[in-house]
């Protein structure tokens, strides 16, 4: 059964007269890791924001269709119950942080506190969480007194120990070093491999491309494509979707302008999948056509 | 070489105990150097020094050869200018235009001079018709190109961007790289902070590693990024493309998707 | 960046549990009102500096006093001159004569304000914001209320914290904010108005951000720390409120 139904979701903030999104529908099921992507202002954030219910019930403005997330109308449900289903993990880690609290460690708990996890569980969750983005060691710090990365990090900590059913996270790694970054995206994976639903936004494609199992296309509030990464990147590479507003990884790139294609049709869009196709063209022993 | 920037045994920290930079000595001159390295390696830190925000704790900036100490942030922003890390730090005007003619105004450009810089830096950068908006009404990706024209408006010969590719899709992070490269042909001192290792790859000469608040490795790009030992301790990764051509043991350390597909080419015809 | 005037640090004021220190500055606000003589509002300060010196943040609690003295001084400069029951000169500095009447009346409402400052001193320096709201949030006050508290607790600090931010950001670009004092308040004044806006940002974003937190939702919270309330709670409540029945008794029977 569907976790996530966007069914021809239309949203116009206040004030504005283009839509922001403009007739979204999509479905994700338990387990399923969905990357968005799209260019600057395509509407990824505001997307990520309908998940939860802050467009429409705190930005306002003009909205049709219907959400569904975890069972819950999110057009008709607060946010803060939406939250107790649902984490967001914001675009902008320096303003996710509650200042209610004077330490990173009381600062994930936050959430669990506020959504009633009993003080037992608590403890175990906090400290994972921080262990998993690396941050148990800065656990007595004030979580203003971080770097810009130890920041986002702490943002994502802190969605993470809530355990939610849909983890939804708008561009999470930005500013994270390329080891932070992976280890996010495994952490996430992993998640999903328990049941959990994930929608991120990034513009790290070569990561989407590993470890989604969808890619969503936004171009201009629309949904311009919605398919597994290799048929996505594999068509943006061969300039299929209109105004490029998807890139395609270095490796995906490389092999297009090489000619290397995967045995089952398409490019490859990952590095393991790259070393496979060149290897066997490097040794000479493929049908690939190497021009 | 000529020296801009000279950093000479450098020690600094937030909270006494608390090392942040350690023994840090770094000459930097025109051109366009990355700085890359861990979260919280110390890096943002180290910037904000060298415009003068921090001062040692011990050991020496020399901007031009003068010390820092012996300068307000004001006068060394002459020279040297600065682009946060977080754009929620660096905007406080109520208009785009504004936020962007505060520096010329401060240099002592007249207003029209002031408003003309303004409108170039912001066409450099790609915006375009969000003169008279509030910055805080604007994403992330906009509000960081706003504080990159800022600064670009003041024309100073020292430019430090802090992460400038945050939040940026693919068509302003190309943007961008042709700033760096525009300026750095201009003969401008170019510093920059990131995490992209494809924008340093394709846009920098030379590449500095920070771990733990030491300077862990420094040369340029290709010979940086076939360092693994240095990579995998500082957490860092090669781009892509050269962990592509490492895997295939192609022998050469190509940094961009060009560079592979001509040396995969030049290895096939070589061996045909 | 601090977002909060708390002054962390471990004395018997600190250990002390918010419900007690709630108490100590109601006590405190209610004698200020009850007693009426400049001598007893004067031991009253003199108790908060006591109990502000022990816990330690009197530094802190001196700099707040001091920034509050412009207001203290115009209260005795204002009622030392006009007054309406003035009639005994006591400082005559040319034409401008200072009444004994007024300045009475002047250091009456200062040290009134002084000691409702010492109050809530107890509470804002001394107790961690996020134990008081918890506090209350326990004992089934909306959290709603908490966060009202909590922003109010936290508006200086994070003016203090944003105009800092604005001024590095201003120097970084060429405004000299350092200097002579004329050069720092030609500084601060264009400060104002982004600071105000800045702060709004601030307070809206965070608001954003408590919210996909759960802050507010219908579950019962639950609280990582336990409440504890150390042994010497129970002699504090009750020496406060015997020192309150004590101030009403006094200014009933003997006009204190
Ligand atoms: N205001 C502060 N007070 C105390 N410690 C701080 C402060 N700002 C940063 N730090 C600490 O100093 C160290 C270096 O921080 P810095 O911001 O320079 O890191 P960075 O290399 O820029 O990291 P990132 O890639 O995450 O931006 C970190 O351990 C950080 O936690
Ligand atoms: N708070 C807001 N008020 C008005 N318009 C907004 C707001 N946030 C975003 N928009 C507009 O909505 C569109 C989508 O923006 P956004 O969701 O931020 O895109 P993305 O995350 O893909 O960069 C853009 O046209 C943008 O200008
Ligand atoms: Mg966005
Ligand atoms: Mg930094």
């Amino acid at each position: 059964m569907a976790v996530v139904e966007v069914d021809n979701l239309r949203y116009r903030y206040p004030r504005q007269t283009t839509l922001a999104l403009d007739g979204i529908s999509f479905t994700a099921e338990a387990g399923e890791f969905i990357g968005i992507v799209g260019p600057n202002l395509s509407g990824k954030s505001t997307l990520c924001h309908a998940l939860i219910g802050l467009v429409p019930h705190f930005y306002k403005g003009a909205i049709g269709g219907r959400v569904v997330v975890a069972g819950l109308d999110v057009h008709a449900t607060p946010v803060a119950e939406m939250s107790r289903r649902v984490g967001l993990v914001f675009q902008n880690p320096f303003t996710q942080i509650t200042g209610a609290k004077l330490t990173v460690y009381e600062e994930v708990a936050f959430g669990l506190e506020y959504t009633g996890v009993p003080r037992e569980e608590m403890v175990p969750r906090i400290e994972e969480a921080l262990r998993l983005l690396g941050l148990w060691e800065l656990r007595d710090r004030s979580p203003f007194a971080l770097s810009g990365g130890q920041m986002q990090r702490l943002a994502i900590a802190s969605v993470l120990a809530m355990k939610p059913q849909v983890l939804v996270l708008d561009e999470p790694t930005s500013q994270l070093d390329p080891s932070g970054t992976r280890e996010v995206f495994e952490a996430v994976a992993a998640l999903c491999r328990q049941g959990i639903t994930v929608i991120m936004a990034e513009h790290k494609i070569e990561l989407l491309a590993e470890h989604a199992d969808r890619l969503l296309v936004l171009h201009q509030g629309r949904l311009v494509a919605d398919g597994t990464p290799r048929d996505v990147l594999s068509r943006a590479v061969r300039g299929e979707l209109e105004n490029e507003p998807a890139p395609a990884p270095p490796v995906t790139e490389a092999a297009a302008a090489l000619g290397w294609t995967m045995p089952e049709g398409g490019f490859p869009v990952t590095l393991d999948e790259a070393v496979a196709v060149g290897r066997a063209v490097m040794a000479g022993d493929s049908g690939a056509d190497s021009r | 070489m000529s020296t801009v920037i000279e950093a000479r045994n450098v020690h600094f920290h937030y909270t006494p105990g608390v090392p942040v930079l350690t023994d840090v000595t770094l000459s930097i001159g025109p051109g366009a150097t990355a700085i890359i390295g861990q979260n919280g390696a110390g890096k943002s830190t180290f910037v904000r020094l060298l415009n003068g925000l921090l001062k040692p704790v011990s050991g020496t900036i020399l901007v031009n050869g003068v010390d820092t100490r012996t300068q307000t942030v004001a006068s060394l922003a002459r020279t040297v200018g600065l682009v946060f890390q977080n754009p929620s730090d660096q905007l406080f005007k109520s208009r785009v235009i504004d936020e962007v003619m505060f520096g010329p105004l401060n240099l002592g450009f007249s207003r029209d001079e002031a408003e003309a810089r303004a409108r170039e830096a912001l066409a450099q950068v790609g915006l375009q018709g969000v003169e008279t908006r509030n910055p805080y009404d604007l994403g992330l990706a906009e509000r960081k190109l706003v504080t990159i024209a800022s600064v670009l408006a003041m024309g100073t010969s020292v430019i430090i961007l802090d992460e400038p590719t945050i939040a940026q899709d693919h068509a302003g992070v190309r943007r961008l790289g042709a700033i760096v490269d525009e300026l750095a042909a201009a003969g401008r001192t170019v510093i920059t902070i990131t995490h992209d290792m494809n924008f340093v790859a394709r846009h920098f000469r030379r590449v500095v590693v920070f771990g733990q608040g030491r300077v862990l490795a420094d040369g340029d790009a290709a010979s940086v990024f076939s360092r693994p030992d240095i990579l995998h301790q500082t957490g860092l990764e090669a781009p892509q493309i050269t962990r592509l051509a490492q895997a295939l043991a192609l022998g050469e350390t190509p940094l961009t998707v060009e560079q592979f597909v001509d040396l995969v080419r030049r290895r096939l015809s070589g061996s045909a | 960046m601090r977002v909060s005037l708390y002054v962390p640090a471990d004395t018997w004021l600190h250990r002390l549990d918010p419900m007690t220190k709630l108490l100590m500055a109601a006590a405190g606000v209610a004698l200020t009102f009850v007693l009426a003589r400049i001598e007893s509002g004067a031991v009253l300060w003199a108790i908060f500096f006591t109990v502000l010196g022990t816990g330690r943040v009197l530094r802190q609690a001196g700099s707040v006093f001091a920034g509050v003295g412009i207001i203290a001084a115009t209260f005795l400069i204002v009622q030392g001159l006009v007054h309406p029951t003035n009639a005994t000169p006591l400082i005559i500095l040319g034409p401008v004569v200072f009444y004994k009447e007024g300045l009475l009346i002047g250091l009456r409402l200062a040290l009134r304000l002084y000691n409702i400052l010492s109050a809530t001193l107890v509470l804002v320096l001394a107790t961690n914001p996020a134990d008081l709201t918890e506090a209350l949030v326990r004992r089934g006050a909306p959290a709603r209320l908490g966060y009202v508290i909590m922003s109010v607790l936290q508006i200086i600090p994070t003016m203090v914290a944003q105009s800092a931010a604005i001024a590095d950001a201003q120097r970084s670009r060429g405004m000299e904010t350092e200097g002579s004092l004329w050069v720092r308040v030609k500084a601060f004044l264009p400060l104002m108005g982004p600071l105000v806006t800045s702060s709004l940002i601030a307070t809206e974003e965070r608001a954003l951000a408590l919210e996909v937190r759960g802050f507010g939702s219908s579950a019962r919270p639950t609280f990582l720390k336990p409440e504890v309330r150390p042994p010497h709670a129970g002699l504090v409540r009750i020496m406060c409120v015997l020192t309150l029945a004590a101030g009403v008794a006094g200014r009933l029977l003997l006009g204190w």
